[in-house]
């Protein structure tokens, strides 16, 4: 029975690195077509079409499958984890997931490695902050989409004062009004910068500290639930008061409802990039990349920026947002083109080795299993 | 001869599911017990090495939410019972020629599909939504009462959720009951309690048996509910399992969890069979 059982075990994972480098990509022709998977509302769409897609067809006779398909990275990651294990290519050319995932996935030799010659838009237009970052140096699996900031949004209405601080979500006042993050990275990191710690240097330990404080928080009965995207609406519907937030979608929120508010944390915020990435054995690589290009040109990247309010990766996109009738508010939101002021509060997550990530996933399951 | 080619016909009509049951339970079944006794991680790779550690630990660290879980299916099931039992029993004895317009109506909700339906009761049982603004701004209820993210809105879903799996094996075992037993039994003097509980209640155990088990391992399984409507204190054993296969990535503990519930689902459905008897349940 045991030599049965023990017949089926699971193959490793991670990919050999050095076959996937002689494999390379599986083409460098233009196809024309390109399947690209991306999450929903996170890209310009006017009178029920995506004009950016559109004009890239125009421009590069490039058909483009656009399938708003990922809820949330670890979802999609495991609806794709198996294929991309056996080397098969999965149905997209072109993803766009989270910094983090992007590290796990090039660790484990998931992603085409970037032809940057293809991608001269990126080197000239993109911001300096999104060039060789600590999830992907050198930009070798991936280059960003848009970014966002994680904070803490507000109704200010009914809070009755500024919040300012990770510790406001921890006011017994506001008990069973207050709205956390399933999102292991996002509520960890910010409770560590609340606590004064480095991200880049946090250890174990100091991730203990912040188990503890969770813990405390669910038992005072403060916190209402942890959420996961559905956290807007709970702030729309005012079941909570006071959460964790994305700026993104606190952008689109105000315009429904004045008084919510989103503020980077005195203690710290979070940058998170979505990042452009090529699954490995894609069959359109090539068609991938052109696309990426396509997408640094500043008036793309100001259509685009201009429709979802995230933060913009080209910093000349906000002039020609400034000139455009009516995306003046957009260009002057810091929540879109941060200022110097807000750069200086943001961090960036740890980079976390496969060891860590489990040991700070089972430490923030006891804080959501309760 | 002619028996036994009856004998292999018979045979070959059974193929087809056992072939299905064999590619699609038994084997994905060895594979999750396998991967139960294996230790390493999902880089790495998994391996074999008997580590029945796995069952012991994650038991240890799950316990509440399995018990949780347990009980929720336990209340869902008397909830569902009582709730479904009076309607199907009025459907099936007076329903007369409209019983099957009365079990559509029955159905009717369940056309939506799951996600769907218990993604509306998040926007009924909202703080401040239909049904609970409504109740405060009528002053009927406190200004600060909530129903989502509470245990009674999990509850609330499953109960609905899981009614007609409860309902319609009711109402089979219902609707075939032959009414000459119930003249008999009034011939007889009997009264009509007595005669509810000396023939129609035994009759219909089959149907409350079958629906008992239809309701009760889906719901001690189920997530979507605790996932939508309830919070940190209402996480079901099927959440934990969830989490640990797609966001630890931790397969061995999710399959021996998976097990774990498994087995604890078997003891009560065993149980259960032992205290009703078994040659009631045969019909």
């Amino acid at each position: 029975m045991a030599a049965f059982l023990a017949s089926c075990g699971i193959e490793g994972q991670s990919q050999d690195a050095d076959s996937e480098e002689n494999a390379g990509l599986t083409t460098d022709q233009v196809n024309g077509t390109l399947n690209f998977a991306n999450w929903p509302l996170y890209i310009d769409r006017a009178k029920g079409e995506n004009p950016t897609l559109i004009d890239f067809t125009e421009a590069t006779d490039i058909e483009v499958n656009y399938d708003e398909v990922i809820q949330a990275n670890d979802s999609f990651f495991g609806t794709i984890r198996e294929p991309l294990a056996n080397g098969d290519p999965i149905d997209y050319d072109l993803i766009v997931v989270t910094d983090w995932l992007i590290a796990r996935m090039g660790r484990l030799g998931y992603l085409e490695e970037l032809d940057h010659s293809k991608l001269g838009n990126f080197d000239a237009n993109a911001g300096a902050i999104y060039k060789d970052p600590n999830y992907d140096p050198g930009n070798t699996y991936s280059i960003p989409w848009q970014s966002g900031i994680t904070g803490i949004a507000y109704n200010r209405a009914l809070t009755g004062r500024d919040f300012t601080s990770m510790s406001d979500l921890f006011d017994t006042e506001f008990a069973g009004k207050i709205g956390m993050f399933t999102e292991m990275r996002d509520t960890i990191s910010l409770m560590l910068l609340l606590n004064g710690v480095e991200l880049d240097s946090a250890t174990i330990e100091d991730v203990e500290e912040v188990q503890q404080q969770l813990l405390q928080q669910v038992d005072d009965g403060i916190v209402r639930q942890y959420y996961g995207n559905e956290y807007a609406d709970a702030l729309a519907r005012e079941d909570i008061v006071a959460t964790i937030a994305w700026s993104g979608d606190v952008i689109q929120l105000t315009l429904d409802n004045p008084d919510l508010r989103f503020v980077v944390p005195d203690d710290g915020g979070i940058l998170w990039v979505d990042n452009m990435a090529i699954p490995q054995n894609a069959v359109n690589p090539i068609d991938a990349h052109e696309f990426m290009n396509f997408v640094y040109q500043p008036d793309i990247a100001a259509q685009i920026v201009g429709w979802v309010n995230y933060i913009c990766p080209v910093p000349d996109a906000q002039e020609i947002l400034a000139d455009t009738k009516g995306y003046k508010p957009v260009a002057e939101s810091p929540l879109v083109f941060p200022t110097p002021e807000m750069e200086t509060k943001l961090h960036r997550y740890k980079v976390l080795d496969e060891d860590e990530e489990q040991e700070w996933n089972d430490l923030f399951q006891q804080v959501l299993q309760g | 001869m002619r028996e036994k080619r009856r004998r292999r016909v018979a045979y070959f009509l059974i193929l087809p599911g056992v072939a299905f049951l064999t590619v699609f339970f038994v084997v994905p079944m060895f594979t999750m017990l396998s991967t139960s006794f294996q230790e390493g991680t999902f880089e790495g790779g998994f391996t074999f090495t008997g580590h029945w550690q796995n069952y012991t630990e994650s038991f240890a660290a799950f316990d509440t939410q399995i018990y949780r879980s347990l009980l929720y299916g336990l209340i869902v099931t008397v909830a569902t019972l009582l709730i479904s039992f009076p309607m199907v029993y009025w459907i099936a004895f007076r329903g007369g020629r409209r019983k099957n317009l009365y079990l559509l109506l029955l159905l009717l909700p369940f056309f939506t599909p799951f996600i769907i339906r218990t993604l509306a009761w998040k926007q009924i049982l909202a703080d401040n939504g239909i049904l609970l603004g409504s109740l405060k701004n009528a002053g009927l209820v406190p200004e600060d009462l909530q129903l989502l993210a509470t245990s009674t809105a999990v509850l609330g879903g499953l109960i609905y959720n899981f009614l007609p799996f409860m309902a319609l094996p009711l109402y089979v075992a219902l609707e075939r009951l032959d009414h000459s037993l119930l003249d008999a039994a009034s011939d007889l003097y009997s009264t009509r309690r007595q005669a509810f509980f000396k023939v129609t209640l035994p009759l219909a155990m089959p149907g409350v048996f079958a629906g008992s088990l239809l309701t009760f391992i889906p719901s001690v399984g189920d997530f979507i509910n605790a996932e939508l409507l309830g919070s940190v204190n209402t996480t079901m054993i099927g959440n934990v399992i969830q989490r640990e296969f797609q966001t630890n990535l931790d397969f061995p503990t999710g399959s021996a969890l998976s097990f774990v519930l498994m087995i604890g689902i078997l003891v009560g459905v065993f149980l259960y069979a032992r205290a009703l008897g078994t040659e009631d349940l045969t019909g």
